[in-house]
């Protein structure tokens, strides 16, 4: 019994004209048709940005350098782990900029009048917190993952203000997270970078070798098959954003530590920075794709070319304008992309 | 009221069972029994009930009256999971797959298959596991999937069904219920679900019942033996296919006869 494929000549590759150019620009790369994955394309645009400011510049392929390209990503990275197991269950939470900025102000505030153990404490407080209002307007009220959080980012940068009475407020002996660094292989390791590699080791566990991951892709993919199949679903997206809300606390203890005090400003654009490295490392809002590898690696190119910029005097209002093309570039290519396989079968 | 089990009782009855929405009666007082072995149509017009009814009995719609038996047991399910602990398999009209898992996935999907020891405690997914017997099920299916690894989004929407039904059927249930199986299928690919089906009625090992709904009654024609037709969400005729003509059934889903 064998029957033919969907009975429809459509091309399975789609695209159009943009799938024409793409198909040529691909068939150009080689004289037989040369295959590349999303993730192998995201690793090679990482070397080539890496050899080129190699090349133009003695102090980019640096050990000091490249441990600073390093720091600079650590906590955009941290909590796009994060966000990248949101975006693949579908969700996304954009109050993770003043989350860290209000778990920062409670912080600074706390360990100044009561000590850095409360201070911690009331960090992780308010970042929980705020995981919760999210958690329970969209799951149990239903609202809108992006209006939910939208309402929580604005609302949080007014509150962390209010916190700190609209000045900035010094934290006085907490180098730990910041500033100390390990020696690894005789190269200075700061410890954000190691809690960094922590938290992408977790997250890739998480989302590619247990139950509760399979169920995220599955409630990102086809919520109503997810549901039909008695997946819990308001249960396993409710965790996400707890562990949102954790990695907002390592975050915000991160940066109060490298800066030494937390000003209203603390965090700001940070969630638009998460939110394009996971989108360039591949995770769609439409859910069920993405993978932390992806966004780490998205996050690293991120890192180079703001750092590369620097180190070649490039004007700074180029990173900006660099990070929008990387980010439309992503979004163009995956689209393009996603109709590559075509495997057929029989029935 | 629950009754006793009794050997002789009928797989499945159901008693006066009725769900409403405010005023509109999508199923009203529909009783009916089903005995072990029986391949089931479930034939009626647009909004006629079907849908509702099998629903009902899946666990995916709570209805507002009425009784649920197997096996002489009374059951109440407010949940799909629940109705499936108690072997009723459901395959949608809507496809119920993630298109982004293969085969094995998705026949584990929400009852995945974790390691044994330390890593199981943590959730760790046992895929060879899942893979191998979900390798070792599909071989006894009719069906021939030369790629066990391919993604469900790779395949027609003929390869897909048959994966569904292919799902419910290795999980073995007691009773299996297909909500438009043929529904949004090209004339080949309808072909090739039927005989699916037929050839899982024939199996001999299957000891399942099975209701089948549609509105192509060329389809229900070629593998039910018995014909429960819903008009306005009620039963207006149980049939078996033998005694019966297509005349008589297109009459009763058309009202004819009222």
């Amino acid at each position: 019994m064998s029957t033919e494929d969907g009975g429809s000549g459509r091309d399975v590759r789609g695209g159009g004209r943009l799938g024409a150019l793409y198909e040529a620009v691909i068939s150009k790369l080689g004289s037989r048709r040369v295959r590349f994955t999303a993730m192998q394309a995201r690793v090679g645009v990482l070397v080539l940005l890496a050899a080129f400011f190699t090349f133009r510049s003695e102090y980019f392929f640096t050990s000091t350098n490249l441990v600073n390209v390093l720091v600079n990503g650590a906590v955009i990275g941290i909590i796009g782990s994060a966000m990248t197991l949101l975006l693949v269950a579908r969700q996304v939470d954009v109050s993770v900029g003043s989350a860290i900025g209000f778990a920062g102000a409670v912080f600074a505030v706390v360990a100044r009048d009561y000590g850095l153990f409360w201070g911690v404490v009331g960090a992780v407080a308010a970042a929980m917190a705020i995981a919760a209002i999210n958690a329970v307007a969209i799951l149990r009220f239903r609202v809108n993952s992006i209006l939910t959080t939208l309402a929580t980012l604005v609302a949080f940068r007014g509150a962390s203000k209010l916190v700190m009475d609209g000045r900035a407020v010094r934290v006085e002996g907490f180098r730990f997270l910041g500033r100390t660094r390990f020696e690894v292989l005789g190269v200075e390791i700061p410890v954000a970078v190691l809690v960094l590699l922590l938290v992408v080791a977790f997250f890739y566990i998480l989302m590619r070798l247990t139950k509760y991951g399979q169920h995220m892709y599955a409630i990102g993919a086809n919520p109503q098959a997810a549901r039909l199949a008695g997946i819990p679903l308001e249960r396993q997206v409710g965790i996400a954003f707890v562990l949102t809300g954790i990695t907002v606390a390592v975050a915000a203890l991160i940066v109060v530590s490298q800066v030494g005090a937390v000003s209203p400003t603390t965090g700001e654009r940070m969630e638009f920075l998460a939110l394009t490295g996971v989108i360039v490392g591949g995770a769609s809002l439409y859910g069920g794709r993405g993978s932390v590898i992806g966004t780490l690696v998205a996050i690293l190119i991120l890192a180079v070319l703001d750092n590369g910029l620097v180190l070649l005097q490039v004007q700074s209002f180029w990173q900006e304008v660099m990070r929008g093309v990387l980010l439309l570039g992503a979004v163009v290519f995956d689209q393009l992309g996603r109709r590559e396989s075509e495997v057929r079968m029989e029935v | 009221m629950t009754r006793p089990v009794r050997a002789g009782a009928p797989l499945l009855e159901i008693r006066g069972l009725s769900k409403h929405y405010g005023t509109i009666r999508a199923l009203d007082d529909v009783s009916f029994h089903l005995g072990r072995d029986e391949v089931v149509g479930l034939l009626g017009d647009n909004g006629a009930g079907k849908s509702t009814l099998v629903k009902c009995l899946a666990g995916a719609v709570i209805p507002t009256a009425g009784e649920v038996y197997l096996h002489g047991e009374q059951k109440v399910f407010s949940t799909p999971a629940e109705a499936r602990r108690e072997g009723i398999e459901t395959v949608y009209q809507q496809l119920a797959l993630v298109d982004i898992f293969d085969i094995a996935a998705n026949f584990y999907l929400g009852r995945e298959m974790t390691r044994t020891g330390w890593r199981g405690r943590f959730g760790m997914l046992d895929r060879r596991s899942m893979k191998k017997r979900a390798r070792a099920a599909v071989e006894l299916l009719p069906a021939r999937f030369p790629n066990l690894d391919a993604l469900i989004e790779t395949m027609s929407g003929g390869q897909r069904q048959v994966v569904a039904i292919s799902r419910a059927g290795f999980w073995g249930g007691r009773l299996l219920l297909l909500d438009e199986p043929t529904a949004a299928l090209g004339v080949k690919e309808a072909a090739a679900v039927l005989e699916m089906i037929g050839a899982m009625v024939s199996a001999a090992e299957t000891d399942m019942a099975m209701i089948v709904i549609s509105h192509n009654m060329d389809h229900v024609w070629s593998i039910c033996t018995r014909l429960l037709i819903l008009r306005q969400g009620r039963l207006v005729a149980d049939l078996l296919k033998s005694e019966t003509s297509r005349q008589e059934v297109v009459a009763h889903i058309t009202g004819a006869f009222d």
